[in-house]
Order: C-alpha cells, then structure tokens, then sequence
C-alpha cells in the first residue's frame, strides 16, 4: 500500500510540475494579438498542444480521486462518448496525416461506466495508436457487443507492442509509466492512465499484438437499464 | 487598482495584460509584500490572488486580509492549477475561483472590469 502511495504521490508532484508551464503556454498563445495566416496557425498550434497536455495532466490527478471512489457509475451511450472523442481527434489526426476510421458493429447499448473516465480511456488509446501509426497509416476504433459486455477496440498500424507492456496489459493494467524503447518519445502515459480508469471502472484492459501494430482494447459490462429499452 | 499576485512573472504578467486599460495594475510575486502594500494605502478594487506562493501562500493572505474589516470587502479572485470543486471560499471574499488552466484573458478582463 505503501508503494501505491508513493507511486500517486510522485504522479500528483509531476502533474502539477507539469501543469504550470503548460497553463502559461497557453495564456500566452490566447494573449497574441490578431495575427497574419501563418501566426494564427502558430496560435492555435499552441492551444492545442498544450490543452492536450494539460488533459493528460488532469487525467493524472484524477488518479487520486480515484483512491477515494470520488466517481460516478451510470449507464453510458457508448456510441456517443466514441463520437465525441473522435470529433475531437480528427483535426489532430489529419493535421499529422494519419487516418482514423471507425466501426459501429454494435446495438447502440448503454454500458455502465462513468463518462469522464471512459472519455479518457478511449482518448488516450486513439493519441496513442495516433503517435505510434507511421505517416499516411490509420488508426481503427472498432465498437462490438459481446453477451453482456461490449468491447471498444483501437488497432493501430505501428510497430509491435513491447513485451514487457504486453504483460502487463494482460494482466489487466499498466503499473506505472515506463519508457516505451521501442515505440520512442512515449513514457507509455496514455496506456497507464488508461488501465487504471478502466480498472476503477471494473472494466477489463487488454492488449493484442500483431504482426504489424497492436490492438488495444477495453470491456465494459452492458447497462442492465439497457434491457429496459431493447 | 487591481493587484495580482503570483509568483510566477510570466503569468503575473498575463493577468495583467489582460486587464490593461481598465484600472492600474500593481504586480507582486509574494504574499508579504501584498500585505505591507495595503497598509495605509488607497485598497484596490481587486485582487487576483495565486494559492500556491513563494511563502506564505495564498490562504494565508485571505486570513490576513478576512482580519480586517476594510481589507475583508476588497474582492478576490482566486487564479489557480489547483482542484478547488466543492470548495466554498466566499467568507474569503473570494468572487470566483480560475483555472489557470482554462481561464480566458476576456474571462480574467470581465472580472477586471466588473470590479473597478
């Protein structure tokens, strides 16, 4: 219990190192007064990367509330919270020249979950198959039922899992962020944050490797609200 | 008068560009000297106060300034990276609480101009 603590503590103390700066960043580029095409680029450039940045910054002190059960369960269009992230990605996607295509295969369900932390969940998987897919390649997010769960998948098209993460995506969620060698400038954040909403979710993360990139999944069980409707 | 107090100069400097025009703007990056400045001199119609300070912090400042019962009506609004949700600062005189990592230069104006 120890450990765990320690390991939120450096987490909440890199967060907040991390957060200042970026929140600077961003006042700064809100400040720059109206510019030519090229300026304005920059502009939104820099309110993005770091509004990002600060998203994955807040994920990370979340994990504290997450100690304390300060969470909401509640039945979750699956389906929407999908289409929300990916509204919010594509720009990113095309801007970096990759393809994000999406498969519905299932009934629109409800699952239980809370909808914040799912949001994470799937954001941090697509920015993840995102950085890791080659120029021009895509990224996959596939939605399906199965009896009484339905599984969101994200393939990408990048070089294949490490081992030592495949493990421990096995075993149900990433322990810490470590570096990532083979999949360079990744501390493998977008995963841990990941595993760890799911886990406090009660949903189930995993990992397939393939040949050619990794699929990384998360299994969230049906709303039983959802049978008062279908 | 607005005072900003922020031990970070750079965003100290933000808030006080957004502002400019509306009312003068005194900088400080420390509680201690906010303090001494309010002594004997003309209060300012509000104040943009950081938490986490070089120092004493900001809860500090809100004791010191909740001391007095001038220095208690001047308006604060707390700018912070700090999770506040559930918080209720208003026996500070706190008017709002700002995300530095949300907030507006037009939202941090609004408040500037609201006030002075």
């Amino acid at each position: 219990m120890g450990g765990m603590e320690s390991e939120v503590d450096g987490i909440l103390v890199a967060a907040h190192e991390l957060k200042a700066p970026l929140a600077v960043l961003r006042q700064l580029a809100l400040g720059l007064p109206g510019m030519d095409v090229g300026g304005e680029q920059m502009r939104s450039e820099m309110v993005s990367v770091s509004e990002r940045a600060i998203r994955q910054v807040n994920d990370l002190t979340r994990i504290r509330r997450l100690e304390d059960g300060l969470f909401v369960m509640e039945p979750v269009a699956i389906r929407a919270v999908c289409d929300e992230v990916t509204a919010e990605l594509t720009c990113l996607f095309n801007y970096n020249q990759r393809d994000l295509c999406i498969k519905y295969s299932n009934r629109a369900r409800l699952v239980t979950a809370n909808r914040d932390l799912l949001k994470s969940v799937v954001y941090n998987f697509l920015l993840n198959a995102m950085h890791y897919s080659g120029e021009g390649a895509r990224a996959e997010l596939l939605v399906r039922d199965f009896h009484d769960r339905v599984k969101v998948v994200v393939r990408d098209y990048g070089p294949a899992l490490p081992m030592d993460v495949w493990r421990e995506m096995k075993q149900g969620w990433v322990k810490r962020p470590t570096s990532i060698a083979m999949r360079p400038g990744s501390s493998g954040l977008g995963l841990y944050i990941a595993s760890r909403f799911a886990r406090a979710m009660g949903a189930k993360v995993g990992a397939v490797r393939h040949r050619d990139g990794t699929s990384f999944y998360v299994e969230l069980l049906t709303s039983k609200q959802a049978s008062l409707w279908t | 008068m607005i005072y900003v107090i922020d031990d970070d100069e750079i965003m100290a400097g933000c808030i006080a560009r957004a502002c400019e025009g509306v009312d003068a703007v005194r900088v400080f990056d420390n509680a201690i000297e906010a303090v001494q400045a309010l002594d004997g001199a003309k209060l300012p119609n509000l104040i943009f106060l950081d938490i986490l300070l070089t120092g004493p912090d900001g809860f500090t400042f809100l004791n010191e300034l909740a001391s007095y019962v001038d220095t208690a009506k001047v308006p604060v609004v707390v700018v912070s990276s700090l999770d506040f949700a559930g918080w209720d600062l208003r026996v500070y005189g706190v008017v709002e609480v700002l995300d530095k990592a949300t907030m507006t230069p037009e939202e941090i104006r609004s408040y500037a101009e609201e006030y002075c």
